[in-house]
């Protein structure tokens, strides 16, 4: 146990809370509050969940994801030139646009929910959810560590 | 504007029941769905073009046969019901044909680039019959058509039907080799042409006299039916003199075809120039429209030259590099730009709907005009190698978007409606599929890199090792080490090249540069672990280690001990596989070129300023067998030098490969620690030499294990002539190599170059290749080989069946000379050797030329002067 394996605790725990985080509000919260809230309740609760949710991720989720798996890689040596070499490099490229892309539709789904595009903002939302296990199972896919 | 009507110039629009408008904007939307899914893909095989066999011949064809006959096949019918004022057809019309047609070019596509053969042609059979069908229901239309003041626009659709119908049939001839015998040059040269100018050119000069002024929402100009019918006069006759021409092998029958054409196209184009004169483009598909028709003039008249200024049977390799031009500029830009004002209308919801789906068409389009049209020239221009891609990036990216916008256009006119959470998940997986993709690529074989690493932690009963990678081996060889303890492995690279140690365990150091060090923790050991290089090919050339545990029985495998480098194993077994005899006979793969063996004159110049690109290519080294090279440039050999005594030669050898490579020139003397020097991927070298003694020299990688690099294709011929060297009237260079199949790098492949087990000899790096393309000669004629040896292993002793040697002129001395009583009948070369024989070939007729070792001549050094008066 070194500090190493505290700082892949982070990684890990954070990811899992915010994946698990968004597919516990996908699969559970979202289709209980449509079927047992009303109306204008169910839209104030779920405008709250999602508010907390993204609060959570912007202030916990991300910063410690990030800054966590930076310190990673820099101490594992990975270096921008072998993110482009097959096999683990390219792994670790696709896992980082792979976040990229979850993050671009996130903001997407924010920035539709905002402007009353409900149908595209829940499609981003999916997509959004779907391209985080996707990331989990890029970072399965990485090399033993 | 408040409409705009499809029944192009008809007056008076005849009124249209609404059941029958709403089914044919659901015909349109299908139809074009189709076309857009065609271009999407099309885009897709372009991108991926170099993972995929036969590469450009299937992204040519998904863009023509897929898009863009679908579209001429849907767009003429409806213009011809529009014009001929018919009525629609019988509503299982439509369906049948577009099913049957695709059918068709899947089963093309399909069966010529993966095979069967067989497949392919019978898509052939089923395209030409679709296209037949459709011709003869135009032209039964026009038969019984009532008149309509534009029914001869439509004589145009039926000649460019009759033409697609001609060159679908040779399309399917070249596929099926038949017939046998003739090289398929004549007939390539003939299809391109009667497909580029006929189908597609016949159909789009035709669509323009009434759509340009539809397009621009003016009249059709005066008196532009009369030059509809007199230039479809000329150029119809025109092309087939033209094909004619090129079947025959007579050149200056087809230029006169293309002149013809050409003159028709010009007076069709009149009527076009007026109209613009008249009315500027000033919508995006006038522009389009436009500029695709710009490229054409300019591709008729790149064309003309090309074909006036080559012999007969190598238009067809001249006119290849043009291909993705005329496609990019004038077909391309045609089709979205016809695309671009026909959707909208035929999509139909009303005037608002129409101004709505027109607008979103539209976005950006001039930002893509321009990205498309400067991207057009860079396609075709000799311009570095970035500046290429970045000019295909252009154009990737413009139809990408229009695919984009189009697709959504349609669906939102059309299309069903989808629940979000499928709509997400649809994009959540494809965006996933995109990441592992991109994390796959790569391919096997290539190893894994930057795994585990630096670990600073020391426990208790921690033994240190210093391990040395040196001379491709792993120093020491064995550690012994007694069960339990904790090994630190300190890895030092004292090589000239990058070398790395990865342990059978999954413990890894990064790649290490020549000097640099990496500590490795090895798990408490519980039995031996192996250990090696990962850089390919330096685990199968010896650099391999092994940890044994003290007091177990040597050689006694723990469970990890016989673990495999990622992917070799099952390479192994594919070696086994692909070591059976090679089918020499069969027929070499659709969209195959041979190595160019015409030796050119030497330039004027004395300085020689040459770049070449270290790159692993997949090529066909057999008929139907590919195999993974490692190249100079791409191909095998690597591109021929010729210059004259005294010559100065400037290389610059740039790696994109992703191990080291170097090179070394025969022709030049110099101290090799610098420029022999192994270059790291991405790094460039310059290697000057000037060439002070005459002869046929080989040059080849300098990287370590050299039996590998040269036995997997880096090798090469710089030509110098002698002084007073001469004319002959035909010049042709072999280089000789053997071939080793498998994963390059691969234990199984790099035991049979030890063993000097090769699969097949090669003469320019296709085993039995100019058996399908012959070398070709006339009677009388002086015919000089030059022949160079790369081995590795094995030379040759090159012989022409028939022939005999007036002149022989090895290793820098003539043997023989014209004018000597004697004759030879084998120039022997050693391996590395080179020369020059020549030879008169007395009659027409077939001479192999082979190795007359006969282990090598009968498998694949082989080939064919075919001479013909």
């Amino acid at each position: 146990m070194t500090w190493w394996s505290v700082i892949r605790f982070l990684h890990v725990t954070t990811a899992a809370l915010w994946v698990g985080g968004q597919l516990t509000v996908s699969l559970v919260v979202l289709p209980l509050a449509r079927r047992l809230l009303e109306t204008d309740q169910r839209g104030r609760v779920l405008r709250e969940v999602g508010r907390r949710f993204g609060m959570f991720t912007g202030a916990f989720f991300l910063p410690v994801q990030i800054s966590s798996g930076i310190a990673m890689a820099v101490h594992k040596g990975v270096t921008w030139e072998s993110l482009t070499y097959p096999g683990y490099g390219r792994t670790l490229a696709a896992k980082l646009l792979l976040f990229v892309l979850v993050m671009v539709a996130a903001t997407l789904h924010g920035w539709a929910n905002g402007r009353g595009m409900a149908v595209f903002a829940r499609t981003m939302a999916i997509a959004s959810l779907v391209g985080s296990v996707g990331i989990i199972l890029l970072a399965t896919a990485l090399p033993v560590t | 504007m408040t409409s705009v009507d499809v029944r192009i110039g008809a007056p008076g629009p005849r009124p249209t029941p609404p059941t029958q408008r709403r089914s044919r904007a659901s015909w349109h939307a299908l139809a074009n769905a189709v076309v857009l899914a065609w271009l999407a893909l099309a885009g897709v095989a372009a991108l991926t073009h170099v993972r995929l066999p036969a590469p450009e011949w299937l992204a040519i064809h998904v863009f023509l046969l897929g898009a863009v006959t679908n579209a001429i096949v849907t767009w003429t019918e409806h213009f011809a019901i529009a014009l001929l004022r018919h009525s629609e057809p019988a509503p299982w019309v439509r369906p049948v044909r577009l099913a049957a047609l695709n059918t068709g070019v899947l089963s093309v596509l399909y069966g010529g680039s993966y095979g069967p053969v067989h497949l392919g042609v019978a898509g052939a059979v089923i395209v030409v019959g679709v296209v037949g069908w459709h011709v003869g229901i135009l032209a039964a239309w026009t038969r019984r058509a009532l008149g309509g003041r534009f029914a001869h626009v439509v004589a145009w659709y039926i000649c460019a039907g009759v033409a697609l119908v001609a060159g679908g049939t040779l399309g399917g001839l070249m596929l099926a080799g038949w017939p046998p015998g003739i090289g398929t040059t004549r007939l390539e040269a003939a299809h391109i042409h009667i497909n580029l100018l006929g189908w597609v050119g016949l159909a789009v000069l035709g669509t323009l006299f009434t759509f340009w002024p539809t397009v621009l929402r003016t009249q059709v100009a005066d008196g532009s039916d009369m030059i509809a019918r007199r230039s479809l006069r000329l150029a119809a006759p025109g092309l087939a003199v033209t094909v004619g021409g090129f079947l025959a092998g007579a050149r200056w029958v087809a230029v006169a075809g293309l002149l013809l054409y050409a003159a028709a196209a010009a007076l069709a184009l009149v009527p076009f120039l007026r109209t613009a004169r008249r009315r500027r483009p000033h919508t995006p598909a006038a522009w389009m429209l436009a500029a695709g028709t710009v490229w054409f003039i300019v591709a008729v008249l790149t064309d003309l030259s090309v074909v006036a200024t080559r012999a007969a049977d190598q238009v067809a390799d001249d006119l290849e590099p043009l291909v993705p031009f005329i496609l990019v500029g004038f077909v391309g830009q045609t089709l979205l730009g016809a695309l671009t004002f026909l959707l909208p209308v035929v999509l139909g919801g009303g005037p608002a709907a129409l101004k709505r789906n027109a607008a979103l068409l539209e976005r950006g389009w001039i930002i893509r005009l321009i990205m498309v049209n400067i991207a057009v020239p860079l396609v075709v221009l000799p311009v570095p190698a970035r500046v290429s891609q970045v000019a295909w990036a252009l154009v990737l990216a413009a139809l990408g978007a229009f695919v984009l916008l189009a697709a959504v256009t349609v669906f939102r006119a059309r299309g069903p409606r989808v629940s979000p959470s499928i709509g997400g998940v649809v994009v959540g997986a494809l965006a996933t599929a995109v990441a592992v993709a991109v994390a796959l690529s790569g391919g096997p074989g290539v190893t894994t890199q930057g795994g585990a690493g630096v670990t600073t932690q020391v426990g208790t009963g921690v033994q240190t090792v210093e391990v040395t990678l040196v001379g491709m081996r792993i120093s020491p060889a064995t550690i012994k080490a007694s069960p339990g303890t904790r090994l630190v492995l300190r890895v030092t690279n004292r090589d000239a090249q990058q070398h790395d140690l990865r342990l059978a365990t999954g413990q890894q150091t990064p790649m290490l540069g020549p000097g640099q060090t990496a500590t490795l923790e090895v798990p408490p050991l519980t039995g031996p672990v192996d250990g090696w290089c990962t850089v390919p090919g330096h685990r199968a050339a010896g650099m391999t280690m092994r940890i044994e545990v003290a007091g177990a029985v040597a050689g006694s495998e723990g469970g990890t001990g016989s673990g495999e480098e990622p992917g070799s194993a099952p390479m192994d077994h594919m070696d086994h596989a692909a070591s059976g005899p090679l089918n020499l006979a069969a027929s070499m793969s659709p969209g195959w070129r041979p190595y160019d063996a015409t030796l050119r004159p030497a330039p004027g110049a004395t300085e020689h300023k040459v770049e070449i690109r270290a790159v692993q290519k997949e090529i066909e080294v057999a008929p139907g067998v590919r195999q993974r090279m490692w190249t100079f440039g791409g191909t095998v050999p690597g591109p021929v030098l010729r210059g004259k005594v005294g010559d100065v030669f400037t290389i610059t050898l740039i790696n994109d490969d992703t191990m080291g490579h170097g090179i070394d020139f025969h022709a030049g003397s110099l101290a090799p620690d610098v420029p022999m020097r192994t270059i790291q991927p991405g790094e460039r070298l310059t290697y000057r030499f000037r060439a002070e003694r005459a002869g046929a020299w080989l040059y080849h990688c300098s990287t370590m294990p050299m039996l590998q690099h040269i036995a997997n294709g880096m090798y090469g011929a710089v030509i110098i002539d002698p002084p007073g060297l001469a004319k002959v009237d035909r010049e042709y260079v072999l280089v000789q190599g053997e071939l080793y199949l498998g994963e390059p790098g691969s234990t199984g492949q790099v035991r049979k170059m030890h063993d000097g087990r090769p699969d097949a000899w090669m003469f320019n790096g296709t085993a039995a290749g100019y058996d399908h393309a012959p070398l070709t000669a006339r009677p009388g004629e002086r015919v000089r080989v030059w022949v160079v040896a790369a081995g590795p292993s094995s030379g040759t002793a090159f012989h022409i069946v028939g022939a005999q040697f007036d002149t022989v002129y090895k290793e820098g001395a003539y043997l023989l000379r014209p004018g000597d009583d004697g004759g030879s009948q084998v120039l022997d070369l050693a391996a590395a050797q080179g020369g020059f024989v020549e030879t008169v070939f007395p009659e027409p007729g077939h001479y192999p030329f082979v190795d007359h070792d006969m282990r090598h001549g009968e498998a694949g050094a082989h080939g064919i002067f075919e001479v013909t008066r």
